[in-house]
């Protein structure tokens, strides 16, 4: 959705005067509108996946539920509230919304390998879901990758948040089905604060639209 | 003595296990609170109730303290919720940020606590419903439609981009059971599944960031108009009115239909000849018919065929006859002149000759007869010849008008008439070599031509009459024009001679085959 093709001029190669001519750089409003559809949907899917295997079989007590603390991604200092998100700037929210993304792209390889095997009866809807989940995340990262070029050098920082969980979910169901579970409520989380803080840049950078917001 | 203070020891033990057993039956700790609730309106607040346990009789006091793996804090609203709830504004909001929630119930007797946890705010959020809800039928061509407007509820702050808000709107006819359905972001839709004369209800309602649906909005009604009696009313009054000024033209034409029928049919004159009385012809005498064609004319006698001796002038459109040897009976459209012996002295140019029944001059009685077959609806156009002759001779010309025949002023030496061997289409009257006199200039006779003894033996009449004078330079004289043959039944013979004859003269007449003997011809 978001095009590799269209880089800023700038950074084309220069001595070839007329290749400026011809580029046509997409404007970062819609740039920034695609992303946040992109995550927007991946937003969707990771709560129907949580919806979709709560339906079926909740393993935990409300108690025994791992807690949100537990997620690898904790580690990462985000704004908590409307105001204080209003007040990051835009090249610290890119560079949020990007680390949280780059912190999934092992831990959805686990899902997506382990979905296939799941004890659960929607395993196969669960399994397309994870599968769209990682393309469109993909998709997001290169998109973020262009747009942050164009914001500057905090907004291409990314923190490291390295998932230690491991490719093995456990041994017995149980235990293979909680820890899914909690994967998932992880990234439900994770893709929320992804989309949130792209839908905030949208509308900061569309002042003079402010339908898009 | 001993009697009585064993009754009030025992009155009093009575009383005092009374009383303790009713302080045991009404009072005692407080169960601890259940089913706890939160529910976040705008993504910003959030609001806590729980459902109270016993409160064991006395009076019992909740309170609720939070951790977010901090310190722990008490609620800072227990009011604005309602009662067993807590309030928690802005400043207390955290949102993917986990809350322990512990409830105490406290009395007298004891007390009782229950944690809950919120792992996300987000988990509670449920927006109220939309506000506003408009509708208008809108009755604008082709047909109507509702226009459904509403707004985002009050508190929810659509401005930032920190919340995004979807609508589901549902539309149904007041009857049925069957709701439409539309999701979308906006704040309106247009309804177009309309029908005149039905009630129609709407409802909105709203989802925050894919969380729970609000509760759907009042129902509005709507109900469209019936079809305009206006409009129809206006558009009957049109087609009657045009109608009157149409039905007035129609009763007109009918009265002076005689006038129109003048006016766009006017009678064709019908055939008049002139000197004709339809009348007279009517009556069917014939002796009336014949004089009312003919012009009470009186034919002389025409003499027995025998008696007379006729010139003959052969005209020939074509120079094939004047040039080839042989007289090929094939060649059909070969006018053969037979020469007669003319020495007509004549110079006559060759024309296109044009006349008309007018200059039809009889010079001679035995064209009486010969008249009658003058009975030509094909009028020769022969032009009476004047002053247009080389050797300055005035001759005038008046050959026979609507015939083929042409009479020549007899001349000593003839040939018969009988003598004529053929006559072909071209009317040619072919005599018989051997009669012809010496006198002729023979020399363009064919050979081959014979002519019978008698007219029966003519063997064929042809459509074109060509006279030419046999013997003079005739060669020029008249062209062969192929095409003559189909012109004659226009009337106009095309003779374009351009040489001069000495002595002959060409002739190209327009017959209906028929060559006559009578002396029709006359040259002065």
């Amino acid at each position: 959705m978001l095009e590799k093709k269209s880089l800023p001029c700038l950074l084309r190669p220069a001595p070839v005067v007329y290749l400026v001519a011809m580029c046509r750089a997409v404007p970062v409003n819609d740039l920034l509108d695609r992303a946040s559809q992109r995550s927007d949907k991946m937003h969707s899917l990771s709560t129907l996946l949580t919806q979709e295997m709560d339906s079926h079989f909740p393993p935990y007590g409300r108690m025994q539920m791992p807690r949100p603390a537990d997620c690898h991604t904790s580690a990462l200092q985000t704004p908590n509230d409307k105001e204080q998100a209003l007040q990051v700037s835009e090249s610290d929210l890119m560079s949020l919304a990007r680390s949280l993304l780059q912190a999934w792209v092992d831990p959805l390889a686990v899902l997506s390998t382990s979905a296939i095997t799941l004890p659960h009866p929607s395993k196969s809807s669960i399994s397309s879901k994870i599968q769209e989940l990682q393309e469109h995340s993909k998709s997001l990262a290169d998109g973020l990758d262009i747009l942050s070029g164009k914001m500057g050098p905090s907004a291409q920082a990314i923190s490291f948040l390295p998932y230690t969980g491991g490719t093995d979910l456990g041994q017995d169901r149980v235990t293979i089905l909680n820890k899914f579970n909690f994967l998932l409520s992880c990234l439900r989380r994770d893709s929320h604060k992804i989309d949130s803080f792209l839908k905030v840049l949208r509308c900061r950078a569309a002042k003079l639209q402010p339908e898009l917001c | 003595m001993y009697n009585a203070r064993m009754r009030t020891h025992l009155g009093l033990v009575i009383l005092c296990v009374l009383s303790a057993a009713r302080v045991c039956s009404s009072t005692s700790a407080p169960e601890s609170p259940r089913k706890f609730d939160c529910r976040s309106r705008e993504k910003e607040t959030f609001s806590c109730w729980w459902e109270p346990g016993s409160d064991g009789g006395l009076p019992t006091e909740y309170r609720l303290f939070y951790t977010q793996e901090r310190e722990v804090r008490e609620c800072p609203d227990y009011v604005s919720a309602g009662a067993n709830s807590c309030f928690f504004d802005k400043k207390h909001t955290s949102i993917w940020a986990e809350y322990t929630m512990t409830v105490v119930a406290t009395n007298a007797l004891g007390n009782a606590s229950e944690e809950f946890r919120i792992t996300d705010v987000m988990e509670y959020v449920k927006p109220d419903p939309p506000v506003n809800v408009t509708v208008v039928v809108n009755s604008s061509a082709p047909s109507p439609f509702l226009e459904i407007r509403w707004k985002s509820p009050p508190d929810v702050d659509v401005r930032t981009g920190w919340v995004t808000l979807k609508y589901e709107l549902r539309v149904k006819q007041n009857d049925s059971k069957e709701w439409k359905v539309n999701i979308g972001s906006e704040t309106f839709f247009n309804f177009y599944n309309v029908y005149p004369g039905l009630l129609y209800m709407a409802q909105v309602r709203c989802k925050l960031d894919h969380g729970k649906w609000s509760e759907w909005s009042n129902t509005i009604f709507a109900e469209i108009p019936k079809n305009h009696q206006v409009e129809k009313y206006f558009w009957i009054f049109v087609f009657v009115f045009s109608l009157i000024p149409l039905l007035m033209g129609i009763y007109i034409l009918l009265l002076k239909r005689n006038v129109v029928k003048q006016c766009l049919l006017p009678p064709v004159p019908g055939p008049k000849i002139k000197g004709l009385n339809a009348h007279l012809l009517k009556s069917g005498r014939s002796e009336d018919v014949v004089n009312a064609l003919m012009g009470n004319q009186n034919f002389p006698p025409v003499a027995a065929w025998t008696e007379q001796v006729e010139d003959f002038l052969l005209v020939s459109d074509s120079d094939e006859w004047l040039l080839t040897d042989s007289f090929a009976s094939e060649k059909k459209k070969d006018i053969f002149i037979i020469p007669a012996g003319l020495h007509l002295g004549l110079e006559i140019q060759c024309r296109d000759l044009s006349v008309d029944l007018n200059t039809w001059e009889k010079t001679d009685d035995s064209k009486e007869e010969a008249k009658s077959n003058f009975l030509n609806t094909e009028p020769i156009n022969l032009p009476v010849e004047k002053h247009e002759f080389l050797n300055g001779e005035e001759m005038s010309i008046q050959p026979l008008a609507n015939t083929s025949y042409v009479d020549i002023q007899q001349h000593p030496t003839l040939t018969d008439y009988s003598r004529v061997k053929e006559v072909n289409d071209n009317t040619i009257l072919i005599l018989n070599e051997e009669e012809i006199p010496h006198g002729l200039d023979a020399e363009e006779v064919k050979s081959e031509v014979s002519v019978p003894d008698d007219y029966s033996r003519v063997k064929e009449v042809n459509s074109d009459v060509v006279f030419l004078e046999k013997g003079d330079s005739t060669d020029g004289c008249c062209k062969k024009k192929e095409d003559h043959y189909t012109d004659w039944t226009n009337q106009k013979p095309i003779m374009p001679l351009e040489s001069e004859l000495s002595k002959g003269f060409c002739l190209k007449m327009i017959a209906s085959g028929y060559v006559d003997s009578g002396p029709a011809f006359s040259v002065k």
